[in-house]
């Protein structure tokens, strides 16, 4: 099985004065293709910054992260942007779709920046969101929308350049359980066509759809199972 | 680059009143720099209309002007310019085609009860084919009257209608006065109406032949000044240096004579309103300066307001550079809309000047491409450092933002 994300002895570390805060303080973690890998812990633990770091958002302050067999720290920004843009894709817990655009528009941004033409782009965002079933809502502006509604122009959006992973930080935080219910569906649907998917969030309910799961305390990995119902 | 560009007037379009007000610095700016261009524009234009409209390629030689002594200036004449001096002209200077010695007065002229004053203008028949004036009624004189020494008199349209109010002039006589002078004259011609050109106002003249006012109008030797004209205005320049040539050889003193041509005072014309119209649309362009000032405030502003749409895009790929670009597109469109707007602005301006001060106005297609290209340079230059500032937030910081 390839190797799509390789974090190594990871530390992120936050000063502020003479405190400094270790949100990440030396973690290991391989994301291996096809799979749905669950990060799991307490609120502070250290998720979020995890995430952003193997998203190429961040840098870390030790250690080195591997995209693609790529090391992470030598890469300039247009390269970093790159990778953002069509290695992975980011689900966020606020959604984050841009307001002034309709469903369709925020779908095709990913692939404006990547410099798809028009006419392909239009075809492609329409597919994606029909995919998560929004073939109904296609030049809906955010506002008009429920939030799993907006949450899944967000999933459309992050597939929109087909990453190789998926990265999704509590990507059901803001939701009802049966709206949650739905998207954690969508992401089992995605993954079982063989999309890689990495979710963190502290909802043991989340996780039982993983089929691995690293539990994660005060910026450390504590443990890893292999979920049995998968 | 056109989804940008697409998105960039949106996001302009979105807050309306903002964008309207940040607008308006440039859009002062910019219709004032029209406004006040377009003023010292249309006067240069009448300017060059009433030193044109008389003629082409004249040539006016007068006297000289002397010092006095300790250093004041005189306004003695040198009385030395004589009707010899303009044969000469004729036929020493090839480039010169016509040349016409003037005596010039100031007369009352009567006419039965009515009277009136003029300018008396003695000049010799080529003077009608030096200069554009169109006869109303009658013919002018010719070389015959000249010759002749015949009493006839072209009278300006302004003399004839106040010394013969309700009646034709033609066939008619006036008499010219001034102290002990005393003269009768014929009138043979009515010049058309035409205002004041370069060194005459027709309305207000009486033109005799030369020849006739010698000893009579004019009891002198020196003449008020000599009219040439140059074959073309290739030769006017010539023209003048051959003029110079001759005169200089009867004065051997170059302060007794001056010679000033046409195409020289149009020069002189165009390069002060050029400087003037330079100076004044500078001063009126320091208000676009304060207006891009007003835009850089703007975009800062929307930067703030926007981090977290910042943050978003570099989390699906944006680039530093998309940013920049993005931001700077924004203030470019913004200025040059503004701009757009204060061309019509400028426009209204310079139609409203003319209208309430009722001088003559000209929009140049320069100004307008001047104006525009200046205000979007000036969305340029102050929407770098906001654009700056954007691109280089960093993205987890700002997808934190609040
Ligand atoms: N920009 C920052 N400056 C200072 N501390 C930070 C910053 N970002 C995160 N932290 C700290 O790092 C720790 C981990 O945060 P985070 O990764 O958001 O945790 P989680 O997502 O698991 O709740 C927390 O203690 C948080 O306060
Ligand atoms: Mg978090």
């Amino acid at each position: 099985m390839a190797e799509i994300i390789r974090v190594e002895n990871v530390k992120k570390i936050y000063r502020m004065g003479d405190n400094e805060v270790r949100a990440l303080d030396g973690v290991s973690l391989v994301v291996e293709e096809g799979e749905f890998l669950i990060v799991m812990g307490p609120s502070g633990s250290g998720k979020t910054t995890l995430l952003h770091l193997m998203g190429c958002l961040d840098k870390p302050t030790e250690g080195e992260i591997y995209i693609a067999s790529t090391p992470v720290s030598k890469l300039n920004d247009p390269q970093l942007a790159k990778i953002r843009n069509k290695m992975v894709g980011f689900v966020f817990q606020q959604f984050n779709l841009l307001p002034r655009l309709t469903a369709l528009e925020n779908v095709e941004l990913p692939m404006i920046y990547a410099g798809v033409p028009k006419a392909a782009r239009r075809r492609k965002a329409k597919e994606l969101l029909e995919l998560v079933g929004l073939g109904d809502r296609l030049h809906h502006r955010p506002t008009q929308l429920s939030g799993g509604q907006m949450q899944r122009v967000a999933i459309a959006r992050a597939l929109a350049n087909d990453p190789v992973v998926l990265l999704a930080d509590e990507p059901t935080g803001n939701l009802d359980s049966k709206s949650g219910e739905e998207i954690l569906k969508i992401f089992s649907g995605l993954n079982k066509r063989g999309q890689t998917i990495v979710i963190v969030t502290h909802d043991p309910e989340v996780a039982r759809h993983g089929d691995r799961i690293v539990r994660m305390r005060d910026g450390k990995i504590l443990s890893e199972e292999v979920n049995v119902h998968a | 680059m056109l989804d940008m560009l697409k998105e960039a007037f949106r996001s302009i379009a979105h807050n309306k009143l903002r964008t309207a007000l940040s607008m308006i610095g440039i859009i002062i700016g910019v219709a004032a720099v029209i406004g006040v261009v377009s003023v010292a524009e249309g006067t240069s234009r009448s300017i060059r209309q009433s030193l044109t409209s008389i003629g082409s390629n004249l040539i006016l030689v007068s006297p000289g002007f002397t010092r006095g002594g300790g250093g004041r200036t005189a306004t003695a004449l040198t009385e030395v310019l004589e009707k010899e001096d303009a044969d000469r002209i004729a036929q020493l200077c090839p480039s010169v085609r016509y040349v016409t010695p003037i005596q010039q007065g100031n007369f009352i002229v009567q006419h039965e009860r009515q009277n009136s004053m003029a300018t008396v203008m003695a000049a010799r028949p080529v003077l009608f084919d030096m200069i554009n004036v169109k006869l109303f009624q009658g013919e002018f004189f010719n070389e015959s009257d000249e010759r002749a020494k015949r009493r006839v008199a072209v009278i300006g349209k302004e003399v004839a209608d106040e010394l013969f109010p309700n009646g034709d002039a033609l066939g008619q006589t006036i008499r010219i006065t001034s102290g002990s002078i005393r003269q009768t004259y014929m009138v043979i011609g009515v010049l058309e109406k035409s205002g004041n050109l370069l060194f005459l106002n027709p309305d207000r003249s009486i033109v005799v032949p030369f020849a006739s006012a010698e000893n009579r109008l004019f009891r002198r030797k020196n003449v008020s000044m000599i009219v040439a004209q140059a074959i073309s205005e290739n030769m006017a320049n010539q023209a003048v240096s051959e003029i110079d040539s001759v005169l200089f050889d009867k004065f051997q003193n170059e302060e007794k004579y001056r010679i000033v041509s046409q195409d020289a005072l149009l020069e002189t014309v165009n390069q002060t309103m050029a400087v003037l119209s330079f100076m004044l649309g500078s001063i009126a362009g320091i208000s676009l300066l304060v207006g891009g000032i007003g835009i850089m405030n703007i975009m800062l502003v929307t930067v703030t307001e926007r981090t977290r749409e910042i943050g978003v895009r570099k989390a699906i790929g944006a680039s530093r550079r998309h940013i920049l670009l993005q931001f700077l597109l924004e203030s470019i469109v913004l200025t040059f809309v503004a701009g757009l707007l204060g061309i019509a602005a400028g426009f209204g301006l310079s139609k409203l000047i003319a209208k309430i001060g009722s001088v003559q106005t000209a929009v140049t297609p320069t100004v307008v491409l001047v104006a525009v290209s200046v205000s979007i340079m000036v969305g340029l230059f102050f929407g770098v450092w906001p654009a700056m500032r954007a691109s280089k937030l960093d993205p987890v910081e700002a997808l934190r933002y609040e």
